[in-house]
């Protein structure tokens, strides 16, 4: 996880103890974070960083998270997840 | 190499080929834009790409076929008819798609411009169609993660469902023994992680031995901070469409500790292959004219009607894939059937055995031999087709350069090559066809019209069977060549003296000769003056040949006349001193026991036969493999045969012809590579080994030994 200026950059295979952190890390500051980048070639670890992410969007509908309006990610591990996150 | 890596060249193969059928399919798409079954199939081809892309980390190919899918998507559910602009836009997107594919094949860092330039077309499209018209504007942040699809009124649930019903349908057409097909719903409960189960876990054990994995997941559910909690999942509903070499019962083991409704395992069945529906009739022109497969058949414009009444969707074909190296071996040990078989058969003391059943089997063998071995050449052979479907491309795109109008006629695309030479043919086609619309074409209409022809040009493709040999040609109703300007050229350029007596042939050959061209100005096209000159080469390595009949006013024809197959030749069984060697007869141009009288000896330069004003250097076979010879033959002692090379005419002298054979060739393994002269070996009948000449090196040989 790296914080630059506005940038926060993660990476996609953060086990669930990081992405705790990463929770934990990102609640305080989620007024202050422009964007959410991930870093490139990486592959989910668990489900919950995605959930995390779509979170953060709910809560601040303005923060940029590129990643997340791809709507897709593919690895050759597990395939092409898509993702909706419409009501 | 790696299990990963197999795959991942299985991708690369596959995804080639995706790409080359979708080149040819939007061409024929662009023609009748109309063919709804058509567009199923390229979207079909787009949504295979971006699945496989998207698995290999392709991601900005995976991302451009994401866009144009949906743009297809939109096009194939509405079947809104397609401007003519628009279809400029889908031509252009496969071209993107060709380049990014090169890119990521390469991991070259920096994509065309066309990429976003494309890719922003596709979106400014899709937006438009999907707005009534209007450009949307940029969504607000909270939209932009919803899916457009959320526009249509789909609640989430059902774009889920479309989504993998969507993937189920692309896997039923990836779908061969010994692959099944799973549809997996997975409601996790929220305690989930802290149990040690997760979604990507699953995915990943699903990922092990499949073919293709889409799994989408619903968020809906998700909370805003205040609310969530990492560790506690709120990934309700996740489906999973997955095609696995796995058997139900091993992807049940890998939910086996789930309990009961946390999820569901349905396996989809394999899809019939169902019977193409017909179209119905459409008044759409075609432009460029598929005829009849037979070359025969005399030529004949389709009607509208015709043209769009069948769709251009291919019909599916059962086939499997075969290595080609085992398709070699398979093809050598034929060769080794029929060497054998034709031993037996011309074996003096089986011959002699006075029994009826005896002979009776042998002939028997004998048609099964050649049974098997026209079934084994067979699977060597391809239709034409496919190469013939993309130069509908280099026509069309040649005609927007050139401003053109092209009227193009295929005739014979089901005329079978050997597979190795369609690889090699490509090329060569592509430069005669541009050269053809590019020089051989009228400059404008004004021009053809004030040459009393209509406005559009003609080229026409064609393959046909001639002689035992295939040929390929190329014909225009252009302006044709000017002989005596060729002729001119020529002798300007020194490529010949002017003192030669040529044939119309030859003198139209001239324009093939290294450094030659005509064009005025030089186009990208064609006209660079290296261009035929290469394609000659080209065609010469192939063991074939190109002839030119022209007729100023008329038009101009390029014939590339191939060998059937690369794994046999027709050869002439010639005798020097007690070796039998064998020419291929493509390049013998006569054989003759000349006269004294015009056989002579120069200086320094060896021995030359005049032939009818023609000066042609005699090669010896005993001197360029250096034979013990009892005594000296003179030219008109010995047969000579006249053969034609790289370098021109030579006559390569022999002691006796001895018959004309087709034979299995075959390599001379390392030791003998080096020996330039030879270009292989074959097995004769009675179990002799006779060597294959490169007549090519025969010349350069003796000059060398001479110093």
């Amino acid at each position: 996880m790296e914080f630059d200026g506005d940038v926060l950059t993660i990476d996609l295979g953060m086990s669930m103890e990081e992405i705790k952190g990463f929770e934990e890390f990102i609640r305080p500051r989620i007024e202050y974070i422009e964007t959410i980048e991930i870093a490139e070639g990486g592959a989910f670890a668990s489900s919950a960083l995605l959930a995390l992410l779509v979170s953060i969007k709910r809560t601040r509908p303005d923060i940029a998270i590129g990643f997340l309006d791809k709507a897709q990610h593919a690895s050759p591990h597990y395939g092409t997840i898509h993702w909706k996150c419409h009501d | 190499m790696t299990k990963q890596e197999q795959v991942k060249a299985i991708f690369i193969e596959e995804a080639g080929e995706i790409i080359e059928k979708l080149d040819v399919d939007i061409i024929r798409f662009e023609e009748n834009s109309s063919d709804f079954a058509l567009l199923n199939e390229i979207f079909r081809g787009v949504h295979t790409l971006k699945g496989n892309a998207n698995a290999f980390g392709f991601t900005r190919l995976g991302e451009f076929v994401h866009h144009f899918e949906d743009l297809l998507d939109y096009y194939r559910s509405t079947q809104e008819f397609i401007e003519e602009y628009n279809l400029e836009l889908f031509v252009n997107s496969v071209d993107v798609i060709k380049e990014v594919m090169g890119c990521e094949l390469d991991a070259i860092a920096d994509l065309p411009q066309s990429y976003d330039e494309c890719l922003a077309g596709i979106k400014k499209l899709l937006a438009m169609k999907k707005n009534g018209g209007d450009v949307l504007e940029p969504l607000p942040q909270e939209q932009m993660l919803n899916d457009l699809a959320a526009e249509f009124g789909l609640s989430c649930g059902e774009q889920l469902a479309s989504g993998v019903d969507k993937a189920i349908e692309v896997f039923q057409t990836m779908q061969r023994d010994g692959l099944y097909l799973y549809k997996i719903e997975l409601k996790l409960d929220e305690d989930c992680y802290t149990r040690g189960f997760d979604h990507v876990n699953f995915l990943k054990a699903l990922g092990e031995g499949a073919e293709g994995i889409e799994s989408f997941f619903d968020m809906q559910s998700i909370p805003a901070l205040e609310h969530f909690q990492s560790d506690a999942n709120k990934i309700t509903y996740v489906l999973i469409a997955v095609l696995t070499t796995k058997i139900k019962s091993e992807v049940e083991e890998i939910f086996e500790f789930l309990f009961d409704n946390e999820y569901s395992l349905t396996q989809i069945e394999k899809q019939p292959i169902q019977k193409q529906e017909e179209t119905p009739l459409q008044n759409v022109e075609s432009k460029i004219v598929q005829q009849s497969s037979s070359p025969q058949s005399a030529p004949q414009q389709s009607t509208p009607q015709q043209g769009a009444a069948e769709s251009n969707v291919s019909a599916p074909k059962s086939t499997i894939r075969i290595d080609t190296m085992k398709l070699d071996e398979l093809f050598d040990s034929v060769g080794e059937l029929v060497i054998a078989q034709n031993f037996i058969a011309q074996n003096e003391k089986i011959r002699m055995i006075e029994d009826e059943s005896i002979g009776r089997t042998i002939e028997t063998l004998s048609k099964i031999t050649k049974r098997i071995q026209d079934r084994v050449m067979s699977l060597r052979m391809v239709a034409i087709k496919d190469t013939f479907d993309k130069m509908k491309r280099v026509v069309r795109d040649t005609s927007k350069k050139t401003n053109k109008e092209i009227h193009l006629l295929v005739q014979g695309e089901e005329t079978e090559i050997d597979k190795t030479m369609i690889d090699s043919l490509s090329d060569p086609l592509i430069h005669i066809i541009r050269n053809a619309i590019d020089h051989g074409l009228e400059a404008n209409a004004q021009e053809r019209t004030a040459a009393g022809k209509p406005t559009e040009g003609s080229v026409t493709l064609k393959a046909f069977h001639k002689s035992g040999s295939i040929v390929i040609s190329v014909s225009d109703d252009g302006r044709g060549i000017n002989k005596e300007r060729v002729y001119q050229k020529a002798i300007e350029r020194g490529i010949i003296t002017g003192e030669e007596n040529l044939s119309d042939s030859q003198i139209y050959s001239l324009i093939m000769q290294p450094g030659f061209s005509t064009a005025a100005t030089i186009s990208d096209l064609s006209g660079r003056g290296v261009g035929l000159d290469v394609v000659k080469t080209s065609i010469e390595k192939l063991r074939g040949k190109i002839e030119i009949e022209s007729k100023e006013g008329i038009g101009t024809t390029f014939s590339m006349i191939l060998p059937l197959t690369l794994a046999i030749i027709d050869g002439m069984l010639v005798r020097a001193s007690e070796e039998i060697y064998i020419i291929p007869t493509l390049s013998v141009v006569e054989s003759f026991r000349p006269e004294e009288e015009i056989v002579h000896m120069l200086k320094g330069k060896g021995e030359f036969v005049s032939l009818r004003g023609q000066h042609i250097p005699v090669v010896r076979l005993s001197d360029v493999f250096e034979l013990q010879t009892k005594e000296r033959l003179e030219p008109w002692e010995g047969i000579l045969v006249c053969v034609e090379t790289e370098s021109g005419r030579i006559a390569v002298m022999v002691d006796e012809l001895v018959g004309r054979q087709q034979v299995v060739i075959k390599s001379l393994g390392k030791s003998l590579a080096k020996l330039k002269e030879i270009s292989g070996g074959a097995i004769l009948g009675n179990g002799d080994i006779a060597l294959i000449l490169n007549v090519d090196e025969l010349r350069p040989a003796i000059e060398n030994a001479n110093g």
